[in-house]
């Protein structure tokens, strides 16, 4: 089931031309991987644990490869998104695969309070983004009235069955969140090679001279700053939803701004696998290897990592990759 | 109530000193480079655990790990400045991813080594209450003060006076001009950095003397230095001085009126109306931001 719905993606990408075909085996080999982890529930998981970071190391880099906005405060919309859906779920009785959307929902809306913060770039907009998520684990907790405040939520519905797969088990929510990173992949995909993908390179090369040409580039960012907090919101409310316990420290955590950061640089944030795959790398990395050899402070080999890629390969893992294949391609061409 | 108000003023005047002295060591380093140093606050945080250093293994007064701190704060800062240095491409954005990443490298190493404990001087002399008039505060927090007010004015007439002071201030305004006058802006850049270090390293000893620190006070510092310059401009040391005392105050106001789990949202939340309200800082610094 879950290769064959992988392998259908893929195949609807691979229509859309080369880069796809990558990105089509990419997920086919996300799919296979919970084969070769031996259905370990705890390898299992990790798995899922590490695609829900997959799916946030997406949105930061759909937001700073496209819209040329770097956020320190990603886990603002991560944390909406888990408490929204989590709420809607338990206090409504949404159903929670509608909840989980409409927390995507709530975290975009919950963006439009950072509007004013897209007439700020670089260092400016970082910061101002990052006090966004202060605010809101603040307010989490002292909302408790809402959000229970720091004793957190526990009582509220986890995943249901859906077509006799029990999403709620670790196969089933594996699938699901593997199904999601896939979406927003493909979404990421099409919108980078759609005019609007043009329009936002072309902003990330001069903002002044493609106003001039006509191009709204402030809609077209805050366009980018919606759906970046939409799927960071998504990823958060799937999360709530399988691990089934919030509290602000956790929701908000600034694990949450950070861990999507470190894997999308590791990856290479300027293309689409690279931040899939460098946070299933990062995070088995850090869970496996780092905790156990550094039980406390274990971030800072992540911290170590993070800054040998930006100095030596800033584009990252795939940058590298492809790099190797021009240059192999390069040979081929001298030898015919 | 008036009583509590007074106090809570006065203790945020007494904190806003070493918030800006942070603040300038962020200023220093943005105007010689334009970037931020999102590592700055751990550089102080740095600062305030050699002062802990010393004083827990020699029973000295924290004060003596100033030149340590100045030694180990100015090598890390000079160390910083040449890892930047290299960036090639996308300067802006990896410079801070860097930084940041320098930032957890530096955090961590600190919780490996010294342990998340909250460490404060254990000198009795540094924790005494001073009164005056109807306000209390502790010698520590008041010679914290006076140093950072002293330094601010060094720091004022070098700039002013001195060579090198009025080349950071050339290359920071105008680096193809400053060029142009003979100025080595790379050499420029180092200075800046030593003296952002030098600064860091006071704050943190400073602040070892008349607060708390754990790990996590340099990312909170680092936040802090940054709301004040949103505040103030980077133009001015007296604008910078004023920015960090009304930070230092609506955070202790905030403290008295409201509870301490507010303290972060109140310097936040100041941050924000600054910045949507009034673009150009309280002060009306004339460099745009964008």
């Amino acid at each position: 089931m879950t290769v064959t719905s992988a392998t259908s993606v893929s195949a609807a990408i691979r229509r859309s031309g080369g880069r796809g075909m990558a990105l089509g085996a990419g997920l086919v080999v996300l799919a296979l991987l919970p084969l070769a982890a031996g259905a370990s529930p705890y390898l299992l998981g990790l798995l899922i644990s590490a695609l829900i970071l997959s799916g946030l190391a997406l949105s930061w880099a759909l937001l700073g490869n496209l819209g040329g906005m770097v956020s320190f405060g990603h886990a603002a919309f991560f944390g909406v998104g888990s408490y929204a859906s989590a709420l809607l779920a338990a206090k409504l009785g949404v159903p929670v695969l509608l909840a989980i959307p409409l927390g995507g929902v709530i975290a975009t809306l919950s963006s439009l309070a950072m509007l004013p913060a897209l007439r700020l770039s670089g260092p400016y907009f970082a910061l101002a983004i990052l006090a966004y998520a202060q605010i809101f684990r603040i307010l989490a907790t002292e909302l408790d009235w809402l959000t229970g405040g720091a004793a957190g939520l526990q009582r509220y519905p986890g995943l249901p069955t859906l077509f006799g797969i029990n999403l709620a088990d670790r196969a089933g929510s594996y699938v699901l969140v593997l199904a999601c990173v896939a979406l927003f992949a493909l979404v990421y995909v099409v919108l980078r090679k759609s005019h609007i993908g043009t329009a936002l390179r072309a902003i990330s090369d001069s903002e002044d001279a493609t106003r001039v040409v006509g191009v709204n580039a402030t809609l077209l960012k805050s366009w980018m700053l919606f759906l970046s907090a939409f799927i960071a919101g998504v990823f958060g409310a799937l999360n709530a939803h399988i691990i089934g316990f919030l509290e602000p420290d956790y929701a908000f955590s600034g694990i949450w701004s950070v861990m999507p950061i470190i894997a999308a640089v590791f990856g290479g944030y300027r293309s689409v696998l690279g931040p899939i795959f460098g946070a299933v790398v990062i995070y088995l990395f850090d869970q496996v290897i780092a905790k156990s050899l550094i039980p406390v402070g274990h971030q800072i080999l992540l911290g170590i990592l993070l800054a040998v890629m930006v100095l030596l390969a800033p584009n990252g893992l795939s940058g590298l990759v492809a790099r190797i294949f021009s240059k192999t391609a390069e040979k081929h061409h001298a030898g015919a | 109530m008036t009583e509590l108000i007074l106090q809570a003023l006065f203790s945020g005047v007494l904190i806003g000193g070493v918030y800006a002295l942070v603040a300038l060591g962020l200023a220093l380093a943005f105007g010689a480079m334009r970037i931020i140093n999102l590592a700055h606050g751990e550089l102080v945080l740095l600062a305030a655990y050699m002062a802990y250093l010393v004083e827990s293994r020699t029973g000295l007064d924290p004060y003596f790990a100033i030149p340590l701190a100045l030694v180990v704060v100015g090598a890390a800062s000079w160390a910083l400045f040449l890892l930047v240095d290299k960036i090639q491409d996308h300067r802006e954005l990896n410079s801070l991813i860097l930084t940041f990443a320098i930032g957890i490298i530096l955090t961590n190493a600190i919780l490996l080594i010294f342990a998340s404990d909250m460490r404060t001087t254990s000198s009795p002399a540094l924790q005494d209450a001073v009164s005056l008039g109807d306000v209390f505060a502790m010698r520590g927090e008041i010679i914290a003060f006076v140093l950072s007010v002293v330094l601010m004015g060094v720091l004022w007439w070098w700039l002013k006076s001195s060579w090198y002071g009025r080349a950071v201030r050339a290359v920071s305004s105008n680096r193809n001009a400053a060029r142009l006058m003979g100025i080595n802006p790379a050499r420029i850049e180092t200075v800046s950095f030593l003296v952002a270090g030098a600064l860091a390293a006071f704050a943190g000893v400073a602040l070892y003397t008349m607060s708390v620190v754990q790990p996590a006070t340099g990312h909170a510092l680092t936040v802090k230095a940054f709301i004040i310059t949103v505040l103030a401009g980077v133009g001015s040391i007296p604008g910078v001085f004023l920015g960090a005392v009304l930070l230092g105050v609506t955070e202790a106001l905030t403290v008295t009126l409201a509870s301490s789990a507010l303290q972060e949202l109140a310097g936040m939340v100041l941050f924000l109306l600054v910045l949507f309200l009034l673009p150009n800082g309280l002060f009306g610094a004339r460099a745009r931001r964008g």
